[in-house]
């Protein structure tokens, strides 16, 4: 093959590491130009993004949809809330904690939905939702029920005699752009292991899979809990971001907005799962000037994507490539 | 004590009979469509808002307002049929999830839009109380259970002898059989859609005098009630669906009573989860469809 059929078939690749290396180095110095509202509404992107890369692992390597990601990120929240509340512990403990707590309930949680086929599933995840909400607002002795959790500190670090507080929004914006890298590295090399690969095979296959010696329950139950651990995190840091929780953290809408980001970018790939949370938190917030709308609008764009890119934006993103390799 | 139990029964299956007709719907959707209406609850609120409307501005009597309430939300039916769900017609659960989760905002948030976000009153209705072997119920609430029962009577009797009914219950056994012996499936779709619409509406207006305030958010907890319950029921089986109503109307009556109000609204979830546990099919086949 002659090097321009090379790069034909295997597009952009020498494009896509440049591209790469420069939208992050944007990313570090975004503060500079941007003022404080585009920040906060990337710091959203950036905190969706947590609980959309576990979302991913999930429905777009290993085939399960899961509708249960606002339990976690809700969990994830109460833990971190409560601990910093109560124990005034460090945010690394809290932001572990929440990541762990949110692991380990899905253990139990994941042993019997996993028995269940595609239907029943999806049911058995929302029902996780609704009663995670429902103890938020009764266990009022722990939660404080519907008041919620408020005046939550900003994320302090203590190691020894130093500690500093992260306080303001580039601060803050600093914090999460680098815990989304690295959350972004873990699902990289997740997807990119041999695991990743298994995943795939049982969404291609799971009986096929299953026949050649990939033990399916375990790696579903494994990427069920990791994907609860990642939507932890996620919850943790919009506690600290926000300082306040309440039941309303338990909502459809989070399970839903990770769903929009994941289908949206594109279900099986880390960029696009990237690409589909900064482009969905810049339409929820350009929509901003009337809730009602907005609500509207959001559910006009879930049909557009259903029937005019079933696949997400992620073939957009390769033609996109592809038109600037033959252009070259 | 025995009174109170009695009576908590019968509130039981009052809800239960509600649950039903909407629940009945969206089984048969699923069935046809193969696909979970995530919006199904916001046509509950549609007829109940098109009741509102006719008493609230031109003064209509209850029963007219009830018929208004049922035929504008068929009208949406047939757009929203026609726009979105027959074009899920063998499309995957993601899409069946995204899409009717799209058309559930669109059409709760434009009736907050028109219509204001408050509480509203509904007046109307018979809530003069009768008394029945000792117990005192509003004449609403029987009339609740006699429509439920002529429905699914009524559903029985059009599923096993129409020929409508019977292309309904052909496509939700073999959609490609169907297609070969040329019943427009597409068109099947349209009309089991519209007719869960529909029943979903007539179930909102009645429940409306019984629950005095109506809202533009009101449809999603419905939706989430009749979820468990069509799961429970053995997707696509009517009568698995009916008990299982009944079964989630008269738990909630009693947990309400005995455990505490605030816990009702997760009954439907928590039994789904046992029953799942104990029989991942629910607890009627899926195979016995309508």
């Amino acid at each position: 093959m002659t090097p321009a059929e090379l790069s034909a078939v295997t597009p952009g690749r020498d494009l896509r590491v440049p591209f790469g290396i420069a939208l992050a180095a944007l990313a570090c110095v975004a503060p500079l130009f941007l003022g404080n509202y585009p920040l906060h509404a990337i710091i959203i992107a950036l905190i969706f993004l947590l609980p959309a890369h576990g979302l991913n692992l999930l429905l777009g390597y290993t085939g399960l949809l899961s509708l249960a990601q606002a339990a976690f990120f809700g969990i994830g929240a109460y833990t971190s809330a409560l601990l910093a509340v109560h124990f005034g512990t460090p945010f690394y403990v809290n932001f572990l904690a929440a990541g762990l707590m949110a692991g380990a309930i899905a253990l139990p949680l994941g042993i019997p939905a996993l028995r269940l086929r595609a239907t029943s599933f999806v049911m058995c995840t929302l029902g996780f939702v609704i009663i995670g909400q429902a103890i938020a607002k009764n266990w009022i002795g722990l939660t404080r029920g519907d008041m919620g959790l408020a005046a939550i500190p900003k994320p302090y670090f203590a190691l020894g005699p130093a500690s500093f507080t992260v306080s303001g929004t580039i601060g803050f914006y600093y914090l999460v752009l680098s815990i989304a890298a690295i959350a972004t590295l873990v699902a990289y090399l997740i997807v990119r292991s041999p695991a990743g690969q298994n995943m795939i095979a049982i969404r291609e296959n799971e009986t096929l899979a299953e026949s050649v010696g990939i033990p399916t329950w375990h790696y579903k139950l494994v990427v069920f809990m990791i994907s609860a651990a990642f939507a932890g995190l996620g919850g943790s840091l919009y506690a600290h971001y926000l300082t306040v929780v309440s039941p309303l953290t338990f909502q459809m809408y989070y399970s839903t907005t990770m769903l929009i980001i994941v289908l949206g970018g594109g279900a099986g790939t880390v960029s696009g799962v990237i690409f589909g949370s900064l482009v969905f938190v810049g339409l929820t917030e350009a929509l901003r000037v009337a809730p009602e709308l907005r609500m509207i609008a959001y559910g006009l764009f879930l049909l557009g994507l259903v029937f005019w890119f079933p696949s997400g934006f992620a073939p957009l993103i390769g033609r996109f490539w592809s038109l600037l390799e033959t252009r070259r | 004590m025995f009174y109170t139990i009695i009576e908590q029964v019968v509130n039981g299956i009052i809800s239960g009979s509600v649950y039903a007709i909407v629940a009945v719907g969206m089984t048969m959707i699923f069935g046809v469509l193969r696909a979970i209406n995530f919006a199904h609850g916001e046509y509950y609120m549609l007829g109940t808002f098109g009741a509102w409307f006719a008493i609230e501005y031109f003064d209509l009597p209850y029963p007219v307002a009830v018929v208004i309430g049922v035929v504008a939300t068929a009208v949406i039916a047939v757009v929203v049929g026609n726009l979105v769900m027959q074009r899920i017609v063998g499309a995957s659960a993601e899409a069946g999830v995204l899409a009717t989760l799209g058309v559930s905002l669109i059409l709760q948030n434009t009736t907050i839009l028109v219509f204001g976000g408050s509480y509203k009153f509904f007046s109307g209705g018979y809530i003069e109380p009768v008394s029945i072997l000792g117990l005192t119920l509003a004449e609403q609430r029987v009339l609740i259970i006699i429509v439920g029962l002529v429905v699914f009577v009524g559903l029985e009797l059009m599923v096993t002898y129409s020929r409508m009914g019977k292309a309904m219950r052909a496509v939700s056994q073999n959609i490609e059989c169907c297609a070969v012996v040329g019943i427009d499936v597409r068109q099947i779709a349209l009309w089991t859609f519209i007719l869960g619409a529909c029943l979903a509406a007539l179930s909102g207006v009645l429940t409306a005098p019984v629950n005095v305030s109506v809202y533009g958010g009101m449809g999603e907890l419905i939706t989430f009630k009749t979820l468990p319950i069509i799961i429970m029921g053995g997707l696509g089986n009517v009568r698995g669906t009916f008990v299982a109503a009944m079964i989630l109307g008269i738990a909630e009556s009693l947990v309400a009573t005995y455990v505490g109000l605030q816990f009702r609204d997760t009954v439907g979830f928590a039994t789904l989860m046992l029953v799942l546990m104990w029989r991942p099919h629910g607890l009627f086949s899926a195979q016995a469809r309508f």
